[in-house]
């Protein structure tokens, strides 16, 4: 139903997107192929598995959230004001914080921005792993502020010792730290990254720390833990969350950060504060105390997830560890090439990461059925096949 | 900024920001949805029944990013082209109009390259410069409340941003295409480098035939942008969606400063329905222009004056402090406008609701200045 839905709404809308231009995932990275829009036109079941999302949406509560918002009373769609419940209230109930510890945004790419424009300058760099989800870093250049991207290691972990030491050498402002991380998938357990903010409070005079949590809920591995309570406890660390994964809600753009009070207001001196919808935040506030529902959601991902892995390591290609709704493969050839080849089956798979983008693709996640179907699309392209 | 604000549009921003101290935060939800709302210039009507339908059946792409969907963000921006006669890369999306101006302001202005602005105007681009250090050069509006383009153009030499409000936030009053279109030449050819952002949020409700989008001279112009909101006319303001125009390179610099993703998917799917619609602005033109004169003739009645309003709102002399009056209309639970200094001591802006909320408003508006030197009980409600 949503498939069918898609196909005969793009068909309307390609002609018109041909020539344009696509911000993608932040970036302007060229004209939108006409060709593209048109195999998605020609194809009735098209692929989306390049921007993590959750196939299935954010669920019946959110569309009835939505609904009882465009009727309500004092008819919020139409105001400025918020006349839904705030949510700095429920994500403070639901995170056993004050509403002061709290800052919504559009989207957490929103809140990445903020950090990077309250944290770096000419003066105090960004350090980042690489690679790792771009958007602090692209903050941070249009505040003037250079970006020390630390390689990770050959398993695909940042090299927390290395972007340690990096934060002191350079002087940063602002750390960003994207755990489970984005492309490569990988987790660092709760061990690991309390001795590496320990380590970067102590050496990095007043440098801010964000821990970007958007792939929390997926994670399986026993060994993780939000640090969360590490943000309640300390003015300059900082951890970001997001409606866009789990919750299903990338196009409702609802995200947000929690810290200390005086880190907040720090941060919203910096944020747009308007750039959050009704529609979104009533859908935030309808889902987020349904634990099963993530859970749920969590079990499904990790099952296409073993699925995907599993057939990729029977064809000889193996992936990183993933703890999040997407695989990094090493493909052994450019992700370009792959991309083009899947794209001509309908198929979307992720964008070039450099500087692995001559040999691994960033793979979403779909439903079981998708990932059973994209498997004899990769299985072609690759020219593979899953042995056993 | 010590208060946490309910407030998403900056209209409502400013306004709870003055109501701050009275803990404004702290009034629930269903308490903010009882008052009358005069306050925001907002259509009461809110989203047409075509936008309605079409967020229901967009709420299938709810799960998928703005290029993802469909309608996706480029297909808006498509039908905007459309609209406009324009190529798609001339657009860029904000989250409300309000990120069009403030990523302006980051784009354009810096400490050595100043903002000229208005007072009053609307109040966004110079809050974002004062906050970042970027000097303001305020052009008083002259006495019929009309923008002092003579004054901006003088301002504008070595300015790195000039915006200029048409029709103008709080006097709703317009300048007409030429006035505008000699404006820009002026500034021109004094500063060239000098981009000028014309806000058109108000567009749709403007009646002056004198009047015409400034969006032509983006042709002929590299440094002139003009920005347009589904908040007003489209009864939007809740689900933040706006656009800038301009030639590429320009929209370009300013979209740099924008988020990503920053349309969200169900504005854009409600945004395609209501720009679709021929009636929507039939049916919204139509209804403000009746509720208008009906409050326009009830001040002018009481004696008081008001511009000529081309927007969805108007500006009273009052001939006493906004302050006062609206706090006593508040009482009553009538919100009307913010204050707008240096007139706070005189004028208020007044936002047009329904033909109904308007009569029921002119109830409090009449007790309220018979009796505003001296508040007793029965006002206090």
């Amino acid at each position: 139903m949503l498939r069918r839905t898609f196909v005969k709404a793009i068909g309307v809308g390609a002609a018109g997107a041909a020539g344009g231009r696509l911000l993608d995932e932040g970036r302007v990275i060229g004209p939108w192929t006409r060709s593209f829009a048109e195999v998605i036109a020609a194809e009735p079941r098209a692929l989306l598995l390049h921007n993590n999302e959750n196939p299935l949406g954010p669920g019946e509560q959110a569309l009835a959230a939505i609904r009882e918002t465009l009727a309500a009373r004092g008819v919020p769609a139409a105001r400025y004001t918020s006349l839904v419940p705030d949510l700095e209230d429920a994500l403070a109930a639901h995170h056993r914080c004050s509403p002061d510890n709290v800052l919504v945004g559009c989207g957490s790419t929103q809140i990445l921005r903020t950090a990077a424009l309250s944290y770096t300058s000419r003066s105090r760099p960004l350090v980042a792993g690489s690679p790792a989800y771009e958007e602090c870093g692209e903050a941070a250049r249009l505040a003037g502020a250079s970006v020390r991207a630390v390689r990770g290691t050959r398993t695909l972990h940042h090299d927390l010792d290395a972007m340690a030491a990096a934060a002191a050498a350079d002087n940063a402002g602002l750390i960003y730290f994207d755990n489970p991380s984005n492309p490569a998938a990988t987790l660092h357990p709760a061990g690991a990254v309390t001795e590496f903010i320990g380590r970067v409070l102590s050496t990095c005079r007043d440098a801010h720390l964000i821990v970007d949590e958007a792939y929390h809920d997926y994670v399986t591995d026993p060994g993780h833990q939000t640090q969360i309570p590490l943000a309640l406890a300390n003015p300059r660390v900082i951890v970001a969350r997001t409606f866009s994964k789990a919750f299903g809600m990338a196009g409702l753009r609802v995200g947000y950060a929690i810290a200390q009070k005086d880190t907040v207001e720090k941060m919203r001196e910096w944020q747009y504060s308007s750039g959050t919808n009704v529609l979104g935040l009533s859908a935030a506030l309808a889902t987020l105390p349904d634990r099963a529902r993530i859970e749920q959601e969590a079990r499904r991902n990790a099952d296409a997830r073993q699925f995907t892995i599993e057939w990729f390591r029977r064809a000889g290609l193996p992936s990183a560890d993933s703890q999040a709704n997407f695989i990094f493969v090493d493909i052994r050839r450019p992700a370009a090439v792959f991309r083009d080849g899947c794209a001509r089956h309908g198929i979307r798979v992720g964008r070039d990461f450099p500087p692995f983008e001559k040999t691994h693709a960033r793979i979403s996640i779909g439903t079981i059925d998708e990932m059973k179907r994209a498997v004899q699309v990769f299985g072609r392209v690759l020219g593979v096949r899953a042995a056993g | 900024m010590a208060l946490q604000l309910a407030a998403r549009g900056h209209e409502a921003w400013s306004a709870e920001l003055q109501a701050g101290a009275a803990g404004a935060r702290r009034q629930s939800a269903a308490d903010r949805s009882l008052a009358l709302r005069l306050n925001s210039n907002e259509n009461p009507l809110g989203p047409s029944p075509a936008a309605r339908a079409a967020i229901e059946q967009a709420f299938a792409h709810a799960g998928r990013y703005p290029m993802n969907a469909a309608p996706s963000a480029d297909d808006f921006r498509a039908l905007v082209a459309r609209e406009h006669r324009i190529d798609v890369s001339a657009i860029a999306l904000g989250a409300g109009s309000g990120e069009i101006l403030e990523s302006a302001v980051l784009a354009f202005t810096s400490p050595a390259r100043a903002l000229v602005s208005a007072l009053p105007t609307f109040e966004a681009p110079a809050r974002t410069a004062k906050q970042r250090g970027v000097p303001v050069r305020d052009v008083l509006v002259d006495a019929a409340g009309k923008l002092d383009l003579d004054g901006m153009v003088a301002a504008a030499a070595g300015a790195g941003l000039v915006f200029i409000c048409n029709p103008n936030n709080p006097t709703a009053t317009v300048h007409s295409a030429g006035a505008i279109s000699d404006a820009v030449a002026r500034i021109r050819r004094a500063s060239p480098d000098t981009v000028i952002l014309i806000d058109e949020a108000y567009h749709d409700y403007v009646i002056d035939s004198s009047y015409a989008s400034a969006i032509p001279l983006v042709r002929g112009n590299a440094n002139v942008l003009v920005s347009r909101t589904l908040s007003k006319l489209h009864g939007m303001a809740g689900l933040r969606l706006g656009y800038v125009i301009g030639q590429p390179d320009t929209v370009g610099r300013l979209a740099a400063w924008t988020m990503p993703f920053n349309g969200n998917v169900l504005a854009l799917a409600a945004a395609c329905a209501s720009l679709k619609d021929a009636q929507q602005i039939v049916r919204e033109r139509r209804r403000n222009i009746e509720a208008l004169k009906f409050a326009t003739d009830l001040f002018r009645g009481m004696g008081f004056a008001t511009t000529e309003s081309q927007a969805n709102f108007m500006w009273v002399d009052l001939q006493r402090s906004a302050k006062d009056f609206r706090d006593a209309c508040e009482q009553q639970g009538v919100l009307v406008g913010r204050l707008f200094a240096p007139f706070d001591k005189t004028h208020c802006r007044i936002s047009i609701g329904t033909i109904d909320e308007m009569r029921r408003a002119a109830g409090v508006f009449r007790s309220v200045l018979g009796g505003i030197r001296d508040p007793g009980p029965g006002i206090r409600n």
